[in-house]
């Protein structure tokens, strides 16, 4: 079955994690909100798993989907 | 501490908010959608504002469009008009009633007839006939023909001009003629010069479907017989007719007898179904106090153009928006209460799909102004309290909006908390409460108007920091509330029940809702004790911002003005003041629900005046200073204090601990452990100013980093130069973007947070 992603960000080797050492890749992760999920592709580190969410995502997308989730 | 977000957006649960009697009574109080006066008056429902409207803007032809549709014969009607709606204008009150009659002319003499005479209707297959001449005759024939009944007229007269004469006798020339041409335009049929008895009508029976005969002829030949006026129905003869009086009257009984004649053509009982006919009450408010031109524009004969704009320019265009007028929230949204409240209940009714009325529940300071305004108590506040209990118990109240003012009450009530009898005292006669925001704002004014207290009363004294439950009443969180009520109710008990002397009418006005507490102003004290040496009040004149709090309460807002008397304030008259007085945008958690709608509140509450403004409630005194305005509340200047520049969020929290700390030492001599940072922690001027406006506390950006110390776990952006490390706390993720400073510590560039939780995704 075909991989459904909502929201993609590729770091493109520009993100670092500090504690493993390595670059950010383009990796799998799931949004949840109120009993709904998102499936997205964000940075996740290939080593430990650490997801970063950047700034304009967590202020423009994703305030955007809360809000709507929040009036359903 | 944590408050529980809803589960789930697929909830099923539903609580009716109120019952349909219930909605129908409240949606009654609201007159907006009233006809004005004048309309109301008209029997003929001739829509005499929106005259006079396009007539004030010169639109003659949009007049007689409105005044055509009335009567088949207008200008006719126009000069014979009695204008019973004039006597209901309501500018009689004040001075004389808008001329309508001599719009309707001016509307009928310059206006444009519409080239748009209706569609091509086809006749209907029943017939009606019409005997005799005169008004109502003529009218009846009128009406019939613009409801498609063939229509066959048989009169004395020798011709269609004479006929109308015969009707119309009082109407000068130009405008027989006028109604003659629109006469012969009809396919109304012509029996002329026909002698008229009863046996030509008897005869008639069998051609015509329906008899009408004109109210002279009636009497003459039908002596016995009793017409309905109601109806204009003769059910005994079953003819058509009716005795009205004078020219309105006429058109009336004319456009009753056509619909008595469209009843009975379709054999349907004439009685039934006939609909609002004739003149109605009105229930609308007005308020004519701002009406300026009073006295009528003279005219001899028919008004010019000009003469006619300015006199339809006198209509006050009756309308009720009382509640709009003083509202910042219904001016927002564009409502008035009726279609407001329905759109509410049809909100928290609805089970699945957007709510797309959560917005305008939760943006209501609750306030109670508009309880106050409208003429008949009508309170959207109470509506949109009720709403927010409802989707509080149905689950379906998302918590992002009352979050932060929440997770804040509980702070006062738990960190922040302090209750302690007097020093020296096990229980006491009084208990100083000066309320969550004094605390957080103006901690210094707090502590100065305890020792005063302390002082100079007897008795005892004691001191409750702390939250009343407002924050909580007002999100709808109800469980929460009766907590926060025992909770503070049990460490009243402690200090041995003692008075309440309350510092903000807020509180006040909630403490009151616990039933049974003995409750009293500060304002009210420093009367009784007199002010403090010291008090001084301000040198420029400055203008009074009544709490909403203090809403009903007119002993509270007495009490201010005689302080700032006492003080040698000057203070200025402003609209909207007293019972009246908006909120400032804190009440309701505007402030933290709609940042939007709250400043807009506030800036309606800053265009009353220029001055200065003094407040007796410490969030008005925040929200006026935040927006640059000079701002005092009146203990500051009892006390001698200057809280200064308002604090940011953070500062408010710190000005809790703070003020606790230094009472709990230098009264009680309890040293507090403060929690020390082992770490250096700056901030830029751009990160304070997006942590404000993104509701993110010191405290918040503090976890992130203890964690991002703990675990070592950060991302690196080779293109900001940035670091950025997260944590989870409560129902938010918080980011924290910063430089590493070379001692370990952190230059904090910014923060921002999000609700959504992050997970990796397998596969």
């Amino acid at each position: 079955m075909a991989d459904k992603n909502y929201y993609t960000v590729d770091p493109q080797g520009k993100l670092r994690c500090l504690k493993c050492g390595v670059p950010l890749e383009k990796g799998k992760a799931k949004f949840l909100y109120l009993d709904n999920g998102f499936p997205v592709e964000l940075p996740v580190c290939p080593v430990c798993g650490f997801v970063y969410v950047p700034e304009e995502l967590a202020l423009g997308k994703v305030l955007a989907v809360e809000k709507a989730l929040e009036d359903k | 501490m944590i408050i529980e977000e809803r589960g789930s957006t697929h909830v099923y649960k539903q609580i009716r908010m109120l019952s349909k009697e219930e909605l129908e009574r409240l949606e009654s109080r609201c007159v907006h959608e009233q006809p004005a006066f004048c309309v109301a008056a008209c029997p003929l429902k001739l829509d005499a504002k929106a005259l006079a409207q396009a007539v004030s803007q010169g639109n003659f032809d949009e007049a007689r469009k409105l005044y055509e549709k009335i009567a088949p014969f207008p200008h006719i009607l126009a000069a014979g008009c009695d204008a019973p709606c004039e006597a209901k204008c309501r500018l009689t009150e004040r001075g004389d009633a808008v001329d309508l009659r001599a719009l309707e002319q001016a509307a009928m003499a310059y206006g444009q007839r519409g080239r748009a005479r209706g569609v091509l209707r086809m006749k209907k297959r029943k017939t009606a006939a019409v005997f005799g001449s005169g008004l109502y005759s003529l009218f009846l024939a009128g009406e019939l023909n613009k409801k498609a009944y063939p229509v066959t007229v048989f009169c004395r007269e020798d011709d269609a001009d004479a006929f109308i004469a015969a009707g119309a006798g009082f109407a000068p020339p130009e405008a027989l003629a006028a109604d003659a041409a629109l006469l012969k335009e009809t396919d109304i049929a012509f029996r002329f010069s026909t002698d008229l008895s009863r046996e030509l009508i008897e005869e008639q029976r069998e051609r015509f479907d329906v008899l009408c005969l004109s109210p002279e002829l009636y009497a003459s030949l039908y002596p016995e017989g009793s017409a309905d006026a109601a109806l204009q129905y003769d059910r005994e003869n079953r003819l058509v007719s009716g005795s009205p009086r004078g020219v309105t009257e006429t058109a009336f009984c004319a456009k009753k007898a056509a619909l008595t004649v469209d009843r009975l053509a379709q054999n349907l009982d004439p009685g039934n179904s006939r609909g609002a006919e004739g003149p109605v009450e009105t229930r609308l408010y007005t308020d004519v106090s701002g009406a300026e031109a009073l006295a009528r524009v003279p005219h001899q004969g028919l008004y010019t153009p000009g003469e006619a704009v300015r006199e339809a320019g006198r209509c006050l265009q009756c309308r009720c928006d009382e509640c709009i007028k003083g509202c910042a929230y219904l001016q927002h949204y564009q409502k008035f209460p009726r279609v407001l409240t329905r759109e509410i209940y049809n909100n928290v009714s609805i089970i699945m799909g957007d709510h797309m009325m959560n917005k305008p529940i939760n943006a209501c300071s609750l306030c109670g102004q508009c309880s106050v305004t409208c003429p008949n108590g009508y309170d959207m506040g109470e509506i949109c309290h009720l709403a927010r209990q409802n989707m509080v118990s149905t689950d379906k109240m998302p918590l992002a909006p009352h979050e932060f003012a929440l997770m804040d009450m509980l702070f006062s009530n738990n960190e922040a908390f302090l209750c302690r009898p007097q020093p020296g005292f096990e229980t006491c006669q009084y208990v100083f409460f000066p309320g969550c925001q004094a605390a957080a704002i103006a901690p210094e004014t707090v502590k100065a108007a305890y020792l005063d207290l302390c002082r100079r009363l007897d008795g005892g004294v004691g001191l409750l920091l702390g939250c009343c439950g407002a924050i909580c009443d007002w999100a709808g969180r109800y469980e929460l509330y009766d907590q926060t009520k025992e909770f503070i109710r049990r460490e009243l008990a402690r200090l041995g029940d003692p008075t309440v002397i309350v510092g903000c009418p807020s509180c006040k006005k909630e403490l009151a809702g616990y039933g049974e507490l003995k409750l009293v102003g500060i304002w009210d004290v420093l009367l009784r004790l007199g002010l403090p040496e010291g008090a001084r009040g301000l040198e420029r004149p400055a203008a009074l911002h009544d709490s909403c709090g203090a809403r009903g309460d007119p002993g509270t807002q007495e009490a201010v003005r005689s302080i700032a008397k006492a003080l040698g304030v000057r203070l200025e008259d402003t609209p909207y003041s007293g019972d009246r007085s908006p909120c400032c945008g804190y009440g309701g958690l505007t402030a933290y629900a709609n940042r939007e709608v709250a400043g807009e509140m506030t800036a309606k509450c800053l265009e009353r005046s220029d001055a200065p403004y003094i407040s007796y409630c410490m969030a008005c005194r925040d929200r006026f200073a935040r927006q640059g305005r000079e701002s005092r509340h009146i203990l500051e200047l009892v006390y001698g204090t200057d809280a200064g520049d308002p604090p940011d969020i953070s500062q408010k929290r710190y000005n809790r601990l703070t003020l606790k700390k230094e009472l709990l030492w230098e009264l009680w001599h309890e040293e507090t452990r403060e929690m020390k940072l082992d770490f250096e922690l700056r901030f830029t001027e751009e990160a304070l100013r997006l942590m404000d406006e993104r509701m993110i506390l010191k405290d918040d950006v503090i976890a992130v980093l203890e964690e991002q110390r703990r675990t070592g776990q950060a991302v690196f952006d080779a293109d900001s130069g940035l670091t950025a490390a997260c944590r989870r706390v409560g129902n938010v993720t918080f980011w924290v973007k910063y430089t590493p400073l070379d001692n370990g510590g952190y230059l904090v560039r910014s923060a921002y947070s999000h609700r959504m939780q992050v997970v990796r995704r397998q596969g």
